[in-house]
């Protein structure tokens, strides 16, 4: 099989959300998740390269500087703050997860090779496996978490694959529209800081399995 | 090359290589908590001590005993001898990976009888740790083989050792060597999983089982240990050495040597793990196999991606 970088990358980064999930620790996942978004604007800017197009260029500066550094630093800020170093613990248990994820990698292969591939240049179904397989991996990691801080991360892998998936299958999106969702994603990681903060004052804890009861 | 050099290299490997390389090890870990420590031969003063030494024997032994460190050494040379674990060897019989599988089984029974027979409850508590430690890392080992197994299209190991299309399936080599390497550390008890110089009973896992032994039966049982030990280190060394594609094409002795230096930095690298890690705690044990069998199911998949050719 011959990958080419932008591939490579991408499926080196749906790797390495599959072992986001087998540690509970906040400041490995954070770490985890800051070097899978540097691979991701990496595939960005070789595709730029293949396809020849500048704003793919701007756009992989932009998710390194935003999605690959403030947001994890803003989130390990925050866990600081909290003093929340580790997941409580998850429904399932983190190995099992983790092999569940790898499962899922595999099944997303035999999935995304049944999607139509236009013969454009640099887009490829191995890059379309490695955006389903990040959304399921983050979707795992939303379920199977119980932390606040854990629940953000799964939305930002989860926003990763759906971009991947977008980068991979569609000639990628406008700067413009790009910019738009890097900033709504830049406030809504904000804004979910806030309501962590929120939580924890109320409650004195941020484990969302004990959020079901209404309180007033 | 003639058959008495490659027996007389063979022999050689078989009987000095273990030692020194558990000795290559205890020194590294000597040099990296500053002391001068014992030579890289004084495992063969320790060993020739033991032959010499007399036996104690509790009263509660049967003949088991003694059957099982006679069996366990003669199953880890018969596995020395199916394993291609050096490129020079007299014979390379057919060597299923299920064979080598449950012969690295049978060698572990057997211990676990000699624990138990001898009556002393940290034998039994040692094996049966050994025995769910085991049940926890075999999947590891056998997905690793496994993954080797589907780029060579074939399951026996000494076909799969001297495969030499190299296209694209480096990244199995490293994962299943990788893989092969951290089963043999908790296979052996090694670091992080059980400290192998530890005086306090109720940590020990694998020296649990050989307190009872003493003298030539000791003496059976530590060799068995560091001919697995260099058994294990060289099947991963020599994956690692195969992801350079140009290995399959140098000469036998030029593989030789360079196999039996991969095993001794292999020992080395060893040596600096176990004085970096800290035990884990027995709980946490599952956690740290858990990653090993995902290295595992990774190289699988890599080798059935590689090999269907997508």
């Amino acid at each position: 099989m011959n990958l080419s970088a932008p591939e490579l990358c991408l499926l080196m980064a749906a790797l390495v959300a599959c072992l986001t999930l087998g540690s509970l620790h906040l400041s490995v996942n954070l770490g985890l998740f800051a070097i899978e978004t540097v691979l991701i604007a990496l595939a960005t800017a070789f595709m730029g390269g293949i396809t020849g197009d500048r704003e793919l260029y701007v756009i992989a500066l932009l998710i390194f500087c935003f999605k690959a550094f403030t947001v994890p630093l803003f989130l390990s800020w925050i866990s600081d703050k909290l003093m929340a170093q580790r997941d409580i613990g998850s429904f399932l248990p983190a190995p099992l997860s983790m092999h569940l994820c790898l499962i899922l990698f595999v099944l997303s292969f035999a999935l995304a090779k049944e999607i139509p591939v236009s013969h454009a240049a640099g887009h490829s179904w191995p890059g379309a496996s490695a955006g389903i397989s990040l959304l399921l991996s983050g979707l795992i990691l939303m379920l199977a978490r119980r932390l606040a801080i854990s629940q953000v991360v799964g939305f930002l892998v989860i926003e990763n694959g759906i971009y991947t998936f977008a980068l991979t299958q569609t000639r990628g999106m406008p700067l413009m529209v790009e910019m738009g969702i890097l900033l709504d994603l830049l406030v809504a990681v904000m804004v979910a800081g806030l309501l962590i903060f929120k939580i924890q004052k109320n409650f004195e804890h941020i484990d969302i399995a004990q959020l079901k009861d209404l309180r007033d | 090359m003639s058959s008495i050099a490659t027996w007389s290299s063979y022999l050689l490997t078989v009987i000095i290589f273990p030692p020194l390389c558990l000795g290559v090890v205890r020194k590294t870990k000597a040099r990296l908590q500053n002391r001068v420590g014992p030579a890289v031969w004084q495992p063969f003063f320790d060993l020739h001590r033991l032959t010499k030494k007399r036996e104690t024997l509790s009263d509660t032994m049967c003949g088991v005993f003694r059957l099982s460190t006679v069996v366990g050494l003669s199953t880890t040379f018969a596995l020395a001898w199916f394993i291609p674990w050096v490129p020079i060897k007299p014979w390379s019989p057919h060597a299923d990976i299920f064979t080598v599988i449950y012969l690295f089984a049978l060698e572990r029974f057997f211990t676990l009888l000699g624990a138990m027979d001898s009556g002393s409850a940290f034998g039994a508590f040692g094996a049966s740790r050994d025995v769910t430690l085991n049940l926890l890392v075999e999947p590891a080992l056998c997905l690793a083989l496994v993954s080797l197994s589907i780029i060579a299209n074939s399951t026996d190991l000494g076909a799969i050792f001297s495969f030499s299309h190299f296209s694209t399936v480096s990244l199995v080599w490293f994962c299943a060597g990788t893989s092969i390497f951290l089963t043999s550390l908790a296979e052996l008890g090694r670091m992080p999983v059980d400290d192998p110089t530890t005086h306090l009973e109720l940590t020990m896992i694998h020296e649990a089982m050989t307190l009872e032994a003493s003298a030539r039966n000791l003496f059976l049982l530590e060799f068995t240990r560091m001919l697995k030990l260099t058994l294990f280190l060289a099947l991963s060394a020599q994956c690692y050495l195969r992801i350079w594609a140009g290995f399959a094409t140098l000469a036998p002795f030029q593989q030789e040597l360079l196999v039996l230096i991969g095993v001794l930095l292999m020992a080395i690298f060893v040596g600096i793990l176990e004085s970096l890690v800290v035990k884990l705690q027995w709980r946490k044990v599952p956690e740290f196999v858990a990653y090993i069998v995902t290295v595992s199911l990774i190289s699988v998949f890599v080798a059935m991606a590689g090999n269907t050719s997508l």
